[in-house]
């Protein structure tokens, strides 16, 4: 009884019942949240996880990873055995098999084949707005961190990063699909009729037309970029304070200038940080549906976004199928049934687990980082 | 080693003496990039403007037209039309109400069999076409192809009959004696078992015997609908009439743009031969102003008929009503009873209201602009794409949203600030490292995933569940749409809780320990000093929390379009706390769903920006608030 807590407290004081209640409630709600979300992580992962990993070598169904998307044909022979088959295996049967009829037949759309397709274009797309946000955002934090003072420029552009971070996503949408499908300038010798204005380059019949750039790859790149910026300048410009004043103090005090400063003594040490914390932003780009939904998805494509390209600029304005996009297509198109729901869980499982894997991989480099760098 | 001799001030190097050198080029350019935030803000709010500003003139032209027109003057009775119509289906609805209610123990059996019955033909059909092929084509190829056929059918039906569906209200020996005939059957019989046909003819004479007591009150139902004829054949009639004029005065609008752009084009056109022509050409296309008098003016000789009508229902209707039973034994029925006696007298009114709406009527009162606006704000129809007439309301769009929100934040809020009081008061460190990360996780979900959950489980396990007896008494149940407003709610409620958690627990660390130290010096308990003296300070941080949390679900588009069920209209508040599980669409789902099948530039695209200003300004507003008290608990 040396304990002075339990010497002042002795006994049950007064509300200890009303203590342990209120504690057990809140408790309660704490794990039904942590319970529901593991039973949602199970349920997916119980049925997408057989369309994935197989029980034999080389245990990874590569075929749903590596092939295109095609629609799904389900049929029995005059044995009545029942076949199911993607469209161009489908079309072979058919050939093979001439005028032998076929009973019984069912197609799903976007329900056969692989998912190749949405894969390549999630990471184009993640891929292009992370250069353009991470070249910006990071340039924009610099100025931030290291050369602004207090000035009404400073305040709006605090204010701007601010709101920007709450826009939502679906707006987001209306203006990539405004700005950068329609009215964006490009350089083309046939303007198109909605162009609002023209400007003659003088070079052959060349002009600059404020056309947009059409429902393409590079106009969803830039619009996920902008949704993403204010993460990026936020995460950026912290991990630059981070940064401790002495070691630029100490290159100024050599006689570096303020650029030779950052380039040397600043960057270097607060891009692991930046990096580790733009991990998470990819997270949150390649999981938006609703600002790539007008401007650069599109549900089905036969080819791959590289192939059958005049030349490989092409790439940019070309339509892409996302991962996001195809998973709203199949929940929100298309009924569910037996022979949908491997593509279906197929393609949520694959998602989640890339999602989960960047978002626990800049976990744990946040806290490798954390335990290393210590100034 | 030569020194290099720096520039003195009084002889700065060229580029500085023009207040230039690359340290400050490398500054300007961040200070661009910087500004490029101010840049993205300012283009989204021109954009959004720039498209969304033409809407109101575009639909104020549209209303003008649906006036001139007299489709409004059409529409003045069809609203009556269509209030009668609901009011008998109410009626209608409250008698089979009833009538289901008390034999809901023979429907269900009945229904039970056939489910039985029909799960195990859906699941051996295909086989069984395929002998029945086979025979009808006759090919006579052995009958080793038969008999594999024959034995694939047997082992259809056998996997069919041990996943048969659960039949509750049928007794052990009935379902023994069903699945017996079912499993006998051959492939050639047709027809049902004859325990589904028994329990579908008790079920009906079951009915007949309800139905025999209140048969007086069919009587009254059907006359009432008998009453509304008149009115129906007249609007029909009416309706031809004014879809005529209309056509010809949007036909005469859009020839009327083309000349002005024919003129444009002359205009700027440099060769005057060319402008010649597109001048000729405009002359040509000048369109003759199409006949508006004349149709309004047979339409206005229609006014006395139509009052007419309307007295005529009144009095009909007024006689009728009163026969309504003062009160019915099933409570569903009852309800719905109540809600029709409710009604009725509005309905009456309304009739009595008409004949000086009609007489009031001027087809020439003009539409002012600030008339668009208003319908806009508050209009209850949103109707696109219609042949009669284009309604931008946002009224049940934002209801939707609303509700949603509320739903979201009535399950978010205590749990999301419950667990963050836990772990930041009560729990162990361990529990601390394993409970954040996770819910942190949950942020991490994609919402199209949580969509995806939300229509292919969680939609399903809430029907399973509103249809179970033991759950009858909750309002609502059991639902008739797996994807409405409850279900959104709570998903949502799923993707906003990391949200308010994280923030909620961070404004519960923000409060000094000097607090709770002070607290528990003077013998606070554990709970006194948290509920007294922690969440007091740090309320503020908490209500931020909450409202970020609200910008987040209001914001969220995936979610919503897949799982609320996207039915545009005002939820039917009559059903109490049932009406959360009806379904709904809100302000995000509409633009997403309509954005891509619009034609741009018209009114409807228009009308798909403004939504989204009005959704940029609510979300804008409501996340300052959240950082003004924020700001509150840091200063």
């Amino acid at each position: 009884m040396l304990n002075p807590e339990l010497l002042i407290r002795k006994g049950l004081p007064k509300g200890h019942f009303k203590d342990r209640i209120v504690r057990w409630i809140l408790g309660a709600t704490t794990y039904a949240i942590v319970i529901i979300a593991a039973l949602l992580f199970l349920k997916i992962i119980k049925d997408g996880a057989p369309v994935i990993f197989t029980s034999k070598a080389p245990f990874v169904n590569f075929e749903f990873l590596l092939d295109k998307n095609e629609t799904l044909h389900v049929f029995d022979d005059a044995q009545g055995v029942r076949h199911q088959l993607p469209a161009s295996a489908y079309n072979d049967y058919l050939k093979g098999h001439n005028g032998v009829p076929i009973y019984n037949q069912q197609t799903f759309s976007y329900s056969g084949g692989g998912i190749v397709g949405p894969i390549v274009g999630t990471a184009l797309l993640t891929i292009g707005s992370m250069v353009l946000a991470l070249f910006f955002g990071v340039c924009a934090a610099i100025y931030l961190s290291e050369y602004a003072k207090q000035s009404p420029f400073i305040h709006a552009v605090r204010l701007a990063i601010l709101n920007l971070a709450g826009i939502p996503s679906i707006v987001f949408g209306l203006f990539g699909f405004s700005v950068f499908v329609l009215a964006v300038p490009v350089i083309t010798s046939a303007p198109s009729d909605r162009s609002w204005l023209t400007i003659p380059l003088f070079i052959g019949d060349m002009v600059v037309s404020f056309q947009g750039w059409n429902s393409s790859l590079i106009a969803g790149c830039a619009t996920l970029a902008c949704m993403i910026l204010p993460v990026i300048i936020t995460a950026s410009e912290e991990s630059l304070r981070a940064v401790p004043q002495g070691f630029r103090d100490a290159s100024l005090a050599m006689g570096a200038t303020r650029w030779q400063t950052i380039r040397t003594c600043v960057l270097p040490f607060s891009l692991p940080g930046i990096l580790t914390s733009s991990l998470l932003a990819i997270t949150r780009v390649a999981g938006e549906t609703a600002p790539i939904m007008f401007t650069a998805a599109v549900a089905a494509k036969d080819d791959l976004p590289w192939e059958s390209l005049a030349n490989p600029w092409d790439l940019l304005s070309s339509q892409v199928q996302a991962l996001p996009y195809h998973i709203y297509t199949l929940a929100a198109r298309i009924p569910s049934s037996e022979y949908t729901q491997r593509a279906q869980y197929g393609s949520v499982f694959v998602f989640i687990l890339l999602v989960m894997s960047l978002s626990v991989g800049s976990m744990l480099l946040r806290a490798k980082l954390r335990s290393r760098l210590k100034w | 080693m030569p020194i290099e001799i720096s520039p003195s001030p009084e002889n700065p190097h060229r580029f500085q003496r023009r207040g230039f050198s690359c340290e400050r080029a490398i500054k300007y350019f961040f200070a661009s990039n910087a500004g490029l935030t101010l840049v993205i803000l300012l283009l989204i709010i021109v954009f959004l403007l720039k498209e969304g500003l033409g809407f109101f003139p575009g639909y104020r032209r549209e209303l003008e037209i649906y006036r001139i027109a007299g489709l409004e003057f059409v529409d003045i009775s069809r609203k009556n039309l269509t209030a009668h119509e609901q009011l008998s289906s109410v009626l209608n609805r409250a008698y089979f109400a009833q009538i289901n209610g008390q034999c809901a123990r023979e429907l269900k059996r009945s229904q039970e069999a056939a489910a039985v019955f029909n799960a195990f033909s859906d699941q051996t059909s295909a086989t069984r076409e395929l002998i029945a092929n086979h025979e009808a084509t006759g090919m006579d190829r052995g009958s080793e192809m038969l008999a594999t056929l024959n034995n694939n059918h047997a082992c259809q039906k056998q996997k069919a009959l041990d996943s048969l569906p659960l039949t509750p209200h049928l007794s052990d020996t009935e379902r023994a004696e069903l699945i017996e005939s079912i499993r006998a059957r051959d492939v050639t019989t047709v027809g049902d078992p004859p325990l589904v046909t028994a329990l579908a003819q008790q079920y009906a004479s079951a009915q007949q015997q309800c139905a025999m007591p209140i048969a007086e009150w069919r009587s009254v139902i059907d006359s009432f609908e008998a009453a509304g004829a008149d009115l129906s054949a007249l609007v029909t009639e009416m309706t031809d009439a004014v879809t005529t004029t209309k056509e010809a005065i949007q036909n005469n609008d859009i020839l009327e743009n083309d000349r002005k752009s024919l003129l444009a084009a002359a205009a700027n056109a440099k060769d005057p031969s060319e402008r010649q022509k597109l001048m000729a050409e405009a002359r040509d296309s000048l369109a003759e102003k199409p006949d508006i008098e004349g149709p309004m003016q047979s339409l206005m000789l229609r006014k006395p008929d139509c009052i007419a009508t309307h007295a005529a229902l009144r009095q009909a209707c007024e006689g009728i009503l009163a026969m309504l039973p003062p009160s019915l034994s099933q409570s569903d029925a009852n309800r719905l009873l109540l809600a029709a006696r409710k009604a009725s007298p509005l309905f009456l009114e309304a009739l009595t209201g008409t004949s000086q709406q009609i007489t009031q009527w001027r087809h020439d009162k003009p539409v002012p602009l600030s008339d668009s606006i208003r319908s806009f704000l508050t209009g209850k129809d949103w109707v696109t794409g219609g042949a009669w007439q284009d309604f931008y309301g946002i009224l049940p769009l934002l209801a939707g949203s609303l509700m949603i929100s509320m739903v979201a934040l009535c399950l978010a809020i205590p749990a999301g600030v419950g667990a963050a009081i836990y772990i930041n008061q009560f729990a162990s460190p361990v529990e601390q490292a394993v409970v954040k990360p996770v819910i942190e996780f949950i942020a991490a979900i994609p919402s199209v995933v949580l969509g995806f959950i939300g229509i292919l489980i969680f939609g399903t396990i809430l029907r399973d569940l509103s249809q179970l007896d033991g759950l009858a008494w909750v309002p609502g149940f059991p639902i008739e749409e797996r994807l409405n407003i409850f279900t959104a709610g709570c998903l949502l409620a799923l993707m906003s809780i990391p949200t308010i958690f994280s923030l909620a627990e961070d404004a519960l660390n923000n409060v000094p320990a000097a607090f709770s130290e002070a607290s528990d010096a003077l013998g606070a308990s554990r709970i006194q000093t948290t509920f007294r003296v922690i969440i007091p300070a740090a309320f503020s941080g908490i209500l931020a929390a909450v409202l970020l949390g609200l910008g987040r679900v209001i914001g969220e588009t995936m979610v919503v379009l897949l799982v609320a069920g996207n039915r545009i209209k005002i939820p039917d508040f009559s059903a109490g706390l049932g009406t959360f599980f009806q379904p709904s669409h809100t302000l995000t789902g509409i633009i997403a769903q309509e954005l891509g099948e619009v034609p741009l530039g018209s009114v409807h695209y228009r009308a798909l920006f403004v939504v989204g200003i009005l959704l940029f300004a609510v979300v804008l507003g409501i996340n300052a608030t959240a950082h003004k008290f924020v700001n509150r608990t840091t200063n």
